[in-house]
């Protein structure tokens, strides 16, 4: 048999496991002195499943404290069953877990479970995400008055707008910390935004209007853009004041990395 | 040809013992990072790699080049190793003699292939390939494993000193490893290391494993057992000075008894030493 064939027939029968009957692998293999053959294979098949579910419970540490060992082993399970990791990275392998839950009848109904799943994989995200330095409040001043509305922004890339259940970041710290968790509520909403700080992925819940002025800016609309929609969904006279009160908190938390004007 | 001069005695790099790392400088001659940990887009683990960079040598050591998959060599792949290469300036790059990969599927495992012509050539010329792309010399590191084909026609160190000197590479010498698998497949672990050739030896692993009663699993989550440190002082006794560290990623002790370990090891070279200076005079 040629390496290929070989190798096509190893992985076939690691993915089907010794159970399937799938394994053709073992006519090619050899007994050893000790033992036969199926038995020592099994040591590839049993260390490629404990292998994925580890990356999975080491990424989602706390989805799985939320759902207990059961019901998040039997996600793992169904997870790993979709299919092989096309990711060479261990880091990434487990990054589809919260699209699978919100696709899947099963888990698709628990929306607590989901939205935790979607929430820890985007601190994660954040935590390793590329670098970029922040830009100084100062830049904002530099700019003359007259050229405000024409201002466009620039965020740092660990920046992430999540829209959750009401009180699923809370239910996070809660679990991550060992505390009693309080349920979040499925039928109520919160947005939270999430971004890395100090090397650290940090986060805090925003409002409706900032999540409209955020989600604008990110899309490079210039801040006269952002005005005139925010007036327009709000009808608000102090709204210039609180448009520039969220831009000088984004500078605050360090989420802008450039600003220019836009033609 | 010539091998890198010995970095002396090393730890893995594990995140876990960062802190212990950045706050009390311990007495760890180099560390060994696995290369994929760090081939992530940016933030924490890359400013501590570098900060540690600052004060140690480092070295790279992957676990999915795939060197002997029948799948196209994975220049993107090879192109980020590059370029974590040209950040960290590592003292050597380093994988396995093992493929984890085929048909674009990914185990995640270190697999075993038949010790045939057909395999030697394909490895032999991947590693060169390799090498022109990376513009050095890589270390190939002998696997632990737990099949044996029937179409092997060599033995793995026959195998191994052919790669070697064929591909023109350099390697590192698993003695766990070794050990492992001469357990599994009933070859004697001391005959392997006498057979390699030591012009091409220029790092040495160790590490401690799981035990059944048929098979042993290189689980690095235990202690170096004491068969392995005797393999060790075998291996420094007929390759003299050469880069050596421990390798632990599961079941992680305090550092210091990393530490302790890593001091043992510094011992067992110690005497290897005067026995081969005494022999040498
Ligand atoms: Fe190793």
């Amino acid at each position: 048999m040629t390496l290929r064939e070989i190798q096509e027939r190893f992985q076939t029968s690691v993915l089907a496991g010794l159970a399937s009957g799938q394994a053709a692998i073992l006519d090619s293999l050899r007994d050893s002195p000790r033992t036969d053959r199926a038995t020592l294979f099994a040591v590839y098949v049993d260390a490629y499943r404990l292998r994925l579910a580890e990356f999975v419970s080491t990424d989602f540490a706390v989805l799985r404290d939320y759902m207990g060992d059961e019901a998040f082993g039997s996600l793992v399970e169904q997870y790993i069953a979709t299919g092989p990791s096309h990711h060479r990275n261990a880091r990434w392998y487990a990054s589809r877990l919260p699209e699978f839950m919100r696709e899947s009848a099963q888990w698709r109904s628990d929306r607590a479970a989901c939205d935790l799943a979607l929430f820890e994989k985007g601190l994660a995200d954040a935590f390793d995400s590329v670098d970029a330095p922040a830009l100084a409040i100062d830049a904002l001043a530099a700019a003359e008055p007259d050229d405000w509305p024409r201002l466009v922004f620039e965020f740092h890339p660990s920046v992430a707008v999540l829209d959750l259940a009401k009180g699923v970041a809370r239910l996070y710290s809660a679990l991550s910390d060992g505390g009693e968790a309080e349920r979040a509520d499925p039928d109520d909403d919160e947005t939270i935004l999430l971004w890395r700080r100090d090397d650290e992925p940090v986060y805090r819940e925003i409002a409706a209007d900032e999540r409209l002025a955020l989600i604008e800016a990110r899309a490079a609309k210039s801040f006269g853009d952002i005005c005139t929609l925010l007036e327009f969904q709000n009808n608000d006279e102090t709204l210039l004041q609180r448009a520039a009160g969220f831009l000088a908190q984004w500078f605050a938390d360090g989420i802008v990395t450039k600003i220019s004007l836009s033609t | 040809m010539s091998i890198p001069s010995s970095l002396g005695f090393g730890l893995g790099l594990r995140s876990i013992y960062y802190p212990d790392i950045l706050e009390h400088e311990p007495n760890v001659d180099w560390f060994e990072i696995i290369s994929e940990n760090y081939m992530i887009p940016g933030g924490r683990p890359l400013a501590i790699l570098e900060c540690i960079r600052a004060d140690y040598p480092i070295v790279m050591h992957g676990v999915s080049m795939s060197l002997a998959s029948s799948d196209p060599l994975d220049y993107a792949y090879l192109r980020e190793l590059k370029s974590l290469a040209e950040r960290i300036e590592p003292a050597w790059i380093s994988d396995h003699l093992a493929w984890t990969v085929v048909h674009g599927a990914n185990l995640h495992d270190l697999l075993p292939i038949p010790y045939t012509r057909e395999a030697l050539d394909h490895v032999v010329d991947r590693i060169r390939r390799v090498q022109d792309f990376l513009g050095r010399r890589l270390l190939v590191e002998n696997a632990s494993t737990y099949a044996t084909f029937q179409d092997s026609e060599m033995e793995e160190w026959e195998f191994v000193t052919e790669m070697a000197e064929r591909a023109d590479c350099l390697l590192l010498l698993d003695v766990n490893n070794i050990f492992v698998s001469g357990f599994n497949h009933g070859f004697d672990a001391e005959s392997f290391i006498e057979s390699i050739p030591i012009a091409r030896v220029a790092q040495l692993h160790l590490a401690g494993h799981g035990s059944y009663e048929t098979h042993k699993i290189d689980t690095h989550d235990q202690p170096v057992c004491e068969e392995v440190w005797r393999l060790y002082e075998r291996a420094r006794l007929r390759f003299g000075d050469i880069s050596a560290m421990i390798e632990r990623d599961d079941n992680y002790p305090p550092f210091d008894e990393l530490l302790a370990e890593l001091e043992h090891m510094r011992e067992i070279a110690r005497t290897a030493d005067d026995v081969r200076s005494r022999s040498a005079t």
